[in-house]
């Protein structure tokens, strides 16, 4: 072992083990956290980490900026195995590859690395080229550390140089290998060093390159702990981690036992989120591709789900050196504390420190943020916290959300309308009631949901009545709660009030259970996502469809008597309702069902659509929250919507359906709104329908 | 004596609520009824006693003013004690109060002293031979409960609005009347009070109400729901959510869900097609017209009147018609 040999196995122990000492301090901040149990369900997160991770389908979503860097990561993936084979051979300079591998295999392996360090070095030129000369709008904003995605993306392209340069040398110092070493499977330091055979100086300049690769790799690697870019490290882990692509329902908030005898319900600072929220904040890179899909931050809001993420990080790295009293941790914010030792800093929280109330009250939780994160974040998962901490422990929310609160008390309604009145809508439609008929010694088969939009709000009680006429022309056998429908507490949920959700679901499934109802299907997505996904968090089980999935199988069965000859030659969009789309998946059903509802149907697509779709505005409990700030979002969607020349606005949802009436209003446009049940509807064969409304 | 009223009459800004006048006129027919006195007791800073005439011209025999810095702005510690004193040994049958913020906060406290209950939120409260009977909508105005009150003394809030002020001129003597604590020693100290609203007639309050919505257009068109309101005399203008939400009127404007939950005796809808964020703000006015161009609008559902046209020929005849009615008187 040569002097140059125990240097570098010097340099070598103490980069690792300062690395390891990093890690180790970082993990140990995890612990701040609240446990969780995150290894359930192995097959599938190791399925999300093949595909998430590994094949970085979500990162593709975005084609340009996807493929540089997928390319990037799959090239760093192959070049770690010659990074290993450089390293081990800096200590102990016999080892190398070609003493272990078959020699095809081995020029194999010479040939990647080559060819990788290419499309690395293409990767990241386009990528220096897009931060520095034309950045899009998501690597703007105040949060971003852009100095550091810099620094770093000119030390990989070092890296790749070093790469070519320690070849190139080695071919031109040493005539010996040559012929064994160099040739079609190392093209360009081959190419490279056959240029460079007689510069002076070459041996030595052989040692730089090789140091200068070496150090490069090291100081890249201790650099990762203190920069954004710990994600190289902790992504993979939070992908395996991660529940948002499942396993488990996706968009389901986090059950909350209001017995425990805790002092804190939702968060108000990390250490009551869970550990794995906090390893969402070692695992943001800062892309701002939530920041870009997020409906609120689009128009204007002073939301920005990457901050939400960015913020908890800022605020773990100040709060957890103080509780382990690391002062001294070199980077630490603790270095950089006032004279009190940090008492001040400790007295912060997330909450108002970092975070403001009207970010948290700007979200729609419509999903676009957790949907367009590559590394699996979920955004909304903290925000819903920090909402939790605000109305439960704090009792802070928007003055005009306290009549949606009483009423929700009160009447069972988000609006103050009186439960008589329920079913007024369904007056001469002769529609039985469960009271009517248990009274009748009757057991529906499903039951219609209505919800409190379609019971109380008179334009989408017309939808009630055409989704009632096809259940009736399809001869389901169906009933209403009527009077005794109320509220599952949705609303007060996303609002972060879960002791009013509480109460409200605990009630809707005592009144379900007595019923004994088995399958709901209803029109309202928020309905549909709170009973069927929800509710079994407090023992509600129901088998619940939304309508347009429930209309596509009633003409899979062709049950439902359409006249499909005559119609308008109309052309139609669809607007994709949240929680439809992104938290079930439902897109073809609605779209389907149009389609064969009105086969001279041109059908327009908007230029946001399915999950990448913008949501209408009024989710996560906005519909009872003023709009105050910025362009109005139901406005932005509508515009969009109206650019495809259609000339109805399809939807599937109550909420989505007041948005877009009130933006085609705004912008004095002769398009009209339908629900897809009234689409539907409207091609009912006449005679048949005529007959089943009479009722007898 | 022991059939004697006392009413707790509610000062703000040195002068007494419109809610006082109307808890004095039903605890003056009270009185009748049983055959006593009414007396209302006034807290206020300096010179608060100038009220008594405005008591005494709707059915106060008695007015005790409370006269001290500390009553300037509400103080619960000290009124409770004081009321509650006065109603011991005055001997009283019965204490009303109005059910405003102030009466909310005000009669259970004193119910807790004097170990009585409260009959919260009224409608009406009369004498039924030696009985009080009230009346107190519940579940949303469906049902009204009448309920006999046996305890003494009765404890009542009177719902605002539910009483229209009377006419019944009584003495009105002014008896001076020391607060039973001093109300600067207690645990709460009032730091500053922050009202909403403004200078113009509150929605809440305004019998007549002119709403504006999307269907006027754009905001200077506004200034025809304004004139409509101004030939009215006693009219507010409210706006939608579509519209404050767009900057054409402010925040503090709007009604429904998300605003103002108003009840006027008239309103008036224009432009407005009747989402249910809107209805559920105005749907318990007494009259409702509704002007619309669309006839299928929601809002119709809910309107006494309905006018299917353009707001921009409608409104002005509207309010031409309301001016030449108003001269005629």
């Amino acid at each position: 072992m040569s002097g140059q040999n125990i240097a570098f196995l010097i340099v070598l122990t103490a980069a690792l083990g300062f690395f390891s000492y990093n890690i180790q301090r970082l993990v140990s901040y995890l612990r701040l956290g609240k446990a969780e149990n995150r290894l359930d369900h192995p097959g599938r997160r190791t399925w999300n980490l093949i595909t998430i991770g590994f094949a970085q389908t979500k990162i593709l979503r975005e084609r340009g900026a996807g493929l540089s860097h997928a390319s990037v990561f799959w090239g760093f993936l192959v070049l770690t195995a010659g990074t290993a084979e450089i390293l081990l051979h800096g200590v102990w300079p016999a080892f190398s590859y070609e003493a272990i591998l078959l020699r095809p295999l081995w020029q194999l392996f010479m040939l990647s690395q080559e060819l990788f360090a290419v499309v690395v070095l293409i990767a990241v030129s386009w990528l220096l080229w897009r931060r520095l000369v034309a950045p899009p709008k998501r690597l703007q904003g105040k949060e971003i550390h852009g100095a550091e995605a810099v620094i770093i993306l000119c030390v990989i392209a070092s890296l790749m140089l070093t790469i070519y340069t320690t070849g190139a040398l080695e071919y031109a110092s040493d005539p010996s290998v040559r012929a064994t070493h160099f040739g079609w499977f190392r093209p360009i330091s081959t190419g490279l060093g056959a240029l460079l055979t007689s510069v002076p100086g070459r041996h030595a300049a052989h040692d730089v390159s090789f140091w200068l690769h070496a150090l490069l790799v090291l100081g890249f690697l201790n650099f990762l702990p203190y920069s954004k870019h710990l994600h190289v490290v902790s992504s993979l882990i939070n992908v395996w981690f991660s529940n948002t692509s499942g396993p488990g329902q996706i968009g389901v908030m986090r059950a909350m036992d209001l017995e425990a005898e805790v002092e804190q319900f939702g968060a108000t600072d990390v250490d009551h989120l869970s550990w794995k929220n906090l390893l969402d904040g070692y695992s943001c890179t800062e892309c701002g591709r939530c920041t870009a899909a997020c409906p609120a931050n689009i128009t204007g809001k002073p939301l920005s789900p990457r901050k939400i993420v960015v913020d908890t990080r800022r605020r773990l790295m100040e709060k957890a050196p103080l509780l382990a009293g690391e002062l001294d941790v070199p980077g630490s914010a603790a270095l950089f504390l006032d004279a009190d030792g940090g008492t001040a800093a400790l007295g912060n929280v997330l909450l108002d420190n970092y975070l403001t109330e009207d970010e948290l009250w700007a979200c729609t939780s419509c999903r676009a943020c957790v949907t367009e994160c590559p590394v699996s974040i979920d955004q909304l998962d903290i925000i819903n916290e920090l909402r939790r901490g605000l109305v439960l422990n704090e009792g802070r929310f928007p003055e005009e959300v306290q009549p949606t609160f009483e009423s929700l008390e009160t009447n069972a309604s988000p609006w103050a309308f009186s439960p008589a009145d329920r079913a007024q809508w369904s007056e001469g439609l002769n529609i039985p009631t469960y009271a009517e008929a248990f009274a009748d010694g009757k057991r529906p088969d499903i039951l219609f949901w209505v919800g409190c939009m379609g019971s109380f709000d008179d334009r989408a009680k017309k939808i009630t009545v055409a989704f009632a006429r096809i259940l009736q022309a399809a001869n389901i056998d169906f009933a209403i709660l009527g009077q005794e429908e109320t509220c599952h507490g949705d609303p007060a949920r996303r609002l972060g009030n879960e002791y009013l959700y509480q109460m409200l679901a605990k009630g809707t499934i005592e009144t379900l259970d007595r019923y004994e109802v088995k399958t709901i299907v209803t029109f309202c997505p928020h309905c549909f996502h709170q009973m069927g996904n929800e509710f079994p968090q407090l023992g509600g089980n129901y088998e619940v469809i939304h309508h347009s999935t429930y209309i596509e199988r009633l003409m899979d069965a062709n049950l439902i008597p359409l006249n499909t000859e005559h119609g308008k030659g109309l052309t139609m969009t669809y607007h994709d309702s949240c929680y439809l789309g992104r938290y079930n998946d439902v897109y073809s059903a609605p779209r389907e069902t149009l389609k064969r509802a009105l086969p001279v149907l041109t059908f327009v697509e908007p230029a946001r659509t399915e999950s990448r779709g913008l949501c209408c505005g009024a989710g996560g409990g906005r519909m009872f929250v003023d709009e105050k700030v910025g362009k109005r979002i139901n406005v932005e969607r509508t515009e969009e919507l109206v650019a495809t020349g259609a000339d109805v606005i399809a939807v599937a949802c109550p909420f989505c359906m007041t948005m877009m009436t009130d933006g085609v209003a705004k912008l004095e446009k002769d398009v009209s709104v339908m629900d897809i049940s009234e689409v539907v509807a409207g091609q009912l064969l006449p005679s048949r329908a005529r007959e089943l409304v009479a009722g007898d | 004596m022991a059939n004697n009223i006392l009413v707790v009459a509610e000062a703000r800004g040195g002068d007494v609520r419109k809610v006082a006048l109307e808890v004095v006129t039903a605890a003056r027919a009270l009185a009748d009824g049983l055959g006593g006195e009414v007396h209302a007791i006034v807290f206020g800073g300096a010179g608060i006693g100038s009220v008594a005439p405005k008591l005494g011209a709707v059915g106060a025999d008695a007015v005790l003013v409370v006269e001290h810095d500390g009553f300037a702005t509400y103080n619960a510690e000290a009124v409770a004690a004081t009321v509650a004193a006065q109603i011991t040994s005055g001997g009283y049958r019965a204490a009303l109060f109005g059910a405003s913020a102030m009466g909310q906060d005000l009669a259970p406290r004193i119910g807790a002293k004097l170990r009585v209950g409260v009959a919260a939120d009224v409608v009406s409260v009369t004498a039924d031979g030696t009985d009080i009977v009230v009346r107190h909508p519940m579940n949303t105005n469906k049902i009204i409960a009448t309920m006999v009150l046996s305890a003494t003394p009765a404890l009542v809030s009177v719902r605002p609005g539910a009483v229209t002020v009377g006419a019944s001129v009584k003495a009105g003597v002014v008896q001076s009347v020391a607060s039973a604590m001093d109300p600067s020693a207690g645990r709460v100290t009032v730091t500053g009070v922050s009202m909403g609203g403004g200078a113009k007639l509150d929605l809440a309050e305004a019998p007549v109400i002119v709403s504006g919505g999307r269907g006027l257009k754009a905001a200077e068109n506004f200034s025809l729901v304004e004139d409509l309101a101004a030939a009215f005399g006693n009219a507010a203008v409210g706006a939608t959510r579509a519209v404050t939400d767009d900057g054409w009127r402010p925040h503090s404007d709007q009604i429904g869900q998300t605003g103002r939950q108003v009840s006027p005796d008239l309103y008036v809808a224009v432009g407005i097609s009747g989402a249910i964020q809107h209805i559920a703000g105005m749907r318990n006015s007494k009259t409702i017209v509704a002007i619309n161009k669309d006839k299928d609008a929601p809002i119709f559902k809910v309107a006494d009147y309905g006018i299917v046209g353009d707001a921009f020929e409608i409104v002005p005849a509207l309010t031409a018609a309301v001016k030449a009615a108003r001269a005629q008187g």
